[in-house]
């Protein structure tokens, strides 16, 4: 733990806004682009030339829908990253994409992949959501089962071995049966890595809209957790581990960029509204494009909150992304973490981890018990995870350590 | 040419919103008492709470000066009124320590029920009153119908008023000028027994109580023995000055004049509002007419959270009472929430400040349980007892019958909502009295409700029913009869004593309902079903279930964004604190106080 390095780079642009998508993303169409991709290659440079041009573990680009960025201007933000930092043999390098947006002929879109291949991407990130049609159009979608089939048909012709695919379940009237349809023929695809996520209806979405005045309604809590343990069960049954709350992979391609933020390795953010956790510090850049190109252009970083860790939010972090994955967090790594930050109590290091950690957290002791008695936490000489159950309702569990 | 002549002691009356703050700032601003730059924006309202609602709670007394254009220099004594039903009383109080009155109608909205409340507070005390309109900068300003509706409606002349903004400024040099000449000198002998009014005072604490006050005759001065003729305590004065309105010692204070005195006393009760100052020495003979003792309407429970100190919310409760007359409380137990304190009020609102209060200003985490009135019930022995907490209800085999108050509600409106307003009185076991039409298309209901019925969420249903347009106005009348029984709910077969409410026989059965239903949306999930149950006595009348299991799971990791998580779950950790646990069973707080919320709005 800790001891890794991954950049994520943000480009926060989508062919158009889905229904129910709260991230930081603006319509490709309208939004200055150009000017964006030579911000973000100049904040590049300036944080290699800050770190030293360190070694880089992953790399990350995400969105927004990156595949709508021109090819150049991919190029050019991958070619700095190759000048700004020692990107490590064997690196994780994952684009994000959407369907229906790598072109619209098959040869551009072959081109496309080649092209991706050749600026070094060796993992693409598919949101696939849905394969019925009509719940994709419901999403916001812009892309229809037939585009899923063809973009991975050729993804696959173009030698990417490192697929995650991302579907979405508990979409406002959809039974458990669909769900477990949409699965099956995603699993037809033999991605390597699944993410299944339960559609949340968030804040100023249009969905949020549509439940405020009862067009839509949300999936009932028993039923998510229905499918959800289904879905489970089936991926298992197919060969994947079920290694992180959402996650699921086959032996050997677990997300490696994904795996530092459960592990409180360092990371270098990059781009509009972009976290990081370098040295102890946790930063996030402003998610205003002015305010963003001004400070590119005034030579400063685009932070916008910066949070110097103590050794209690070191700890804590650690404990509550640790138990994300399914292998939970051990007391040796979480009070690893807790000794990296500079005021904490030295003491504590010539304790037995297992004693030194629930130390810290003693108030929250008889409370994990309780929660272990009943089969939602397990706790050992080594430390702590959530049970399948336990998962369910895995916010209160990890409030008790924060 | 006497130096009353140019003393003009005035309130600013007005309805909620209607400006009465923001006008107070520019006449503050325009005479150049404070800078520009140190305004807060409304000046005279200082509580935070109060900014926030636009009420004003706690008076403020400014001594302005003036120079107008005839040449000659005017002190200005501006008192301000509480703007809230509530405090009908205290808002009487501070007229009586004026000789008139600017009123002040949003020229937008019209006259509204507390605007006619308020004058008729400001003719009882026999003031002289001076029409303005306000917010004439608004392009929905239509002043000869607000002009009309004063003269229609309150039979004031107003074919002269001011036409203002306060908020641009617009006007208010004239309006000064007009003030001038409307409003009458203060009379009053500097040389007879002293008699002056206390109309508000407040803890300090440095100086201990210091009370604003309006001299009629005589004189008062540091070193001088006061006597408060109601209480009929004596103190030593320590300080005389004006409110400008820091405190400006002077050397005293005489007829006609308006200013602060201090004694060091050590309880706001001990300088009523309303109490009569003379000298121990030489007494005046008749203490000044209105004074009345504060009587809470409203009672409710206040219990320290999970995890917080029982000693921290009596310290905050002691504290918060030393600055507020019209606030009592006692030791109270619950068997469901333990220790607390069983708290009365003036009235709603004033039950919200104070619980706001506490949770800001001494950062604790409360319960506040469901408000009650005070019942008279009346045992078959002849005995009458007081009830205000619903679990004190003696064994109804016992009781002759209950009284319960009756207050007389003023609804003005527009009258495109006379039919739903009458449905929702109607609900609410209202006896309308009559109605008037007090123009073409505004209609005044005169109603007869239960106080009961009030204090909950009428005035929110009567705003949304009305879309806001609605005003109300609303006095105690008397104690009358009434069939009423103690609904008791359960949660997980347990008796919750802290959400027993007293309720019309009659509405048992769908008061009950309401409650279970309501129980259910705001009581967590928990890892096992949670009956909830409504009963009288022994028999269960509702019930209701919340559901076993939760889901309760961030499936996104926000490509790294740990600190919003962290947020997420910090809130959720705070929330929690906020909860009581009652066996195995985990209670918001909202759910004590939101559960007889039950209008639906249509």
């Amino acid at each position: 733990m800790g001891n890794r390095r991954g950049i994520y780079i943000h480009i926060p642009f989508c062919v158009r806004k889905c229904n129910y998508c709260a991230f930081l993303s603006f319509e490709a169409e309208t939004s200055p682009r150009t000017e964006y991709a030579e911000a973000v290659v100049k904040e590049i440079a300036r944080r290699g030339e800050e770190l030293g041009h360190p070694d880089i573990d992953t790399i990350y680009v995400g969105g927004g829908t990156p595949s709508v960025l021109d090819v150049s201007q991919m190029r050019d933000i991958m070619h700095e990253v190759g000048k700004a930092f020692r990107i490590k043999e064997g690196a994780e390098i994952t684009i994000e994409a959407n369907p229906a947006t790598l072109g619209r002929k098959d040869g551009v879109m072959l081109a496309k992949m080649q092209a991706y291949k050749y600026m070094g991407f060796n993992r693409l990130s598919m949101g696939v959501q849905s394969m019925d049609n009509d719940r994709l159009h419901f999403l916001g979608r812009i892309h229809t089962p037939e585009n899923i089939e063809r973009d991975m048909d050729i993804v696959r012709r173009k030698g990417f071995y490192n697929v995650n695919l991302d579907m979405m379940f508990s979409v406002p009237s959809e039974s458990k049966e669909d769900a477990m349809e949409d699965l099956e023929k995603i699993l037809r695809f033999d991605p390597e890595h699944i993410s299944c996520y339960s559609l949340q209806i968030e804040e100023g979405t249009p969905f949020a809209a549509m439940m405020e005045s009862g067009e839509i309604s949300e999936i009932p809590d028993e039923e998510d957790r229905d499918t959800y343990h289904k879905i489970c069960a089936r991926l298992r049954e197919a060969g994947y581990e079920h290694y992180e709350i959402s996650n699921f992979a086959k032996a050997g391609y677990r997300s490696q960029h994904n795996s530092l933020y459960w592990n409180m390795d360092d990371y270098i953010g990059i781009g509009l509204g972009a976290s990081g956790f370098v040295n102890g510090v946790r930063y996030k850049n402003t998610s205003d494009f002015d305010e963003y190109f001004k400070a590119i252009d005034e030579g400063r970083f685009p932070v916008e909150e910066e949070h110097v860790n103590t050794a209690f939010d070191n700890i804590s972090e650690a404990v509550f992304t640790g138990l994300r994955r399914v292998e939970g967090i051990t007391y040796e790594d979480a009070m690893d973490a807790y000794m990296r930050a500079k005021d904490a109590d030295l003491f504590l290091d010539s304790k037995k981890p297992e004693e030194a950690f629930w130390e810290i957290f003693e108030e929250a002791k008889e409370e994990a018990e309780d929660y272990a008695s009943r089969g939602l936490l397990m706790i050992d000489g080594n430390g702590l995870r959530l049970t399948e159950q336990g998962i369910d309702i895995s916010n209160s569990i990890m409030s008790l350590f924060v | 040419m006497s130096y009353l002549d140019n003393i003009r002691n005035f309130s600013i009356i007005a309805h909620i919103d209607h400006g009465k703050s923001t006008l107070a700032d520019r006449l503050i601003e325009m005479t150049g008492l404070v800078e520009s730059r140190d305004m807060k924006e409304q000046y005279l309202d200082n509580m935070d709470i109060e900014r926030e609602r636009g009420i004003t709670i706690k008076l403020q007394t400014t001594r302005l000066s003036y120079k107008a254009k005839n040449g000659e220099e005017y002190i200005l004594n501006l008192i301000d009124t509480p703007g809230h039903v509530d405090f009908n009383y205290e808002v009487s109080r501070s007229l009586a320590a004026c000789d008139g009155a600017v009123l002040v109608v949003d020229a937008t909205q019209g006259v509204e029920a507390q605007t006619l409340g308020n004058v008729y507070l400001a003719l009882d005390e026999d003031l002289e009153i001076l029409p303005v309109l306000n917010k004439m900068d608004l392009d929905s300003a239509r002043p000869d119908d607000a002009r009309a509706e004063i003269e229609d409606i309150i039979g004031l002349d107003a074919s002269e008023a001011p036409e203002i903004s306060a908020k641009t400024g617009q006007g208010v040099a004239e309006m000064l000028e007009k003030l001038v000449e409307v409003i009458p000198p203060p009379s009053g002998d500097p040389d007879g027994k002293l008699k002056a009014l206390i109309f508000d005072s407040y803890y300090d604490s440095y100086k201990g109580v210091v009370i604003y006050t309006r001299v009629f005759d005589g004189k008062v001065k540091r070193g001088d023995m006061i006597r408060m003729m109601n209480t009929g305590k004596n103190y030593e004065v320590t300080e005389v000055g004006y409110c400008i309105p820091g405190m400006l010692p002077s050397g005293e204070l005489k007829a006609g004049e308006v200013g602060y005195i201090c004694g060091s006393i050590k309880q706001v009760a001990d300088a009523r509002v309303g109490d009569t100052i003379t000298l121990a020495a030489d007494p005046t003979s008749e203490p000044l007419k209105g004074y009345k003792k504060a009587q809470s309407m409203v009672y409710c429970g206040i219990f320290p959270a999970e995890g917080e100190k029982y000693e921290n919310v009596k310290d905050a409760l002691e504290k918060l009472q030393v600055n507020d007359a019209a606030f009592n409380f006692e030791p109270e137990n619950s068997a469901a929430l333990g220790y607390g304190y069983r708290c009365g009020f003036l009235g709603l609102l004033h039950m919200d400040v104070i619980t706001e209060r506490l949770a800001r200003e001494f950062d604790l985490d409360v319960i506040t349980t469901l408000p009650s009135v005070v019942y008279k019930v009346v045992m078959k022995d002849g005995q009458i007892l007081d009830i205000q907490n619903p679990s004190n209800l003696p064994d109804p085999t016992l009781i002759a019958h209950i009284e319960e108050p009756i207050v007389k509600c003023d609804i003005m409106t527009p009258n495109d909502y006379v039919g739903s307003i009458m449905a929702l009185c109607q609900g609410r076991r209202g006896n309308m009295v009559h109605m008037e039409y007090l123009t073409e298309k505004r209609v005044q209901l005169h109603y007869e409700m239960p106080l009961n019925e009030v204090i909950y969420d009428f005035f929110d249903a009567l705003k949304s029913r009305t879309r806001g347009y609605a005003s109300l106005d609303y006095e105690f009348l008397r104690y009358q009869p009434a069939k009423l029984v103690k609904l008791d709910i359960l949660l997980n077969h347990e008796l919750i004593d802290a959400l027993s409410t007293i309720v019309p026989e009659e509405e048992a059965m769908a008061k009950g309902r309401g409650i279970c239903e309501k129980l259910k949306e705001i009581i967590p999930r928990h890892q096992f079903e949670v009956p909830v149950q409504a009963a009288i006595g022994q028999k269960i009348i509702a019930r209701e279930t919340v559901r076993a299991y939760r889901k309760d799971v961030l499936a996104k990791c926000y490509g790294g964004d740990v600190s919003r998580k962290k947020k997420l779950l910090e809130k959720q950790k705070a929330g929690k604190k906020r909860m009581r646990q009652f066996g195995t069973v985990t209670v918001p707080q909202e759910a004590f106080t939101e559960v007889l919320k039950l209008d639906d709005g249509k």
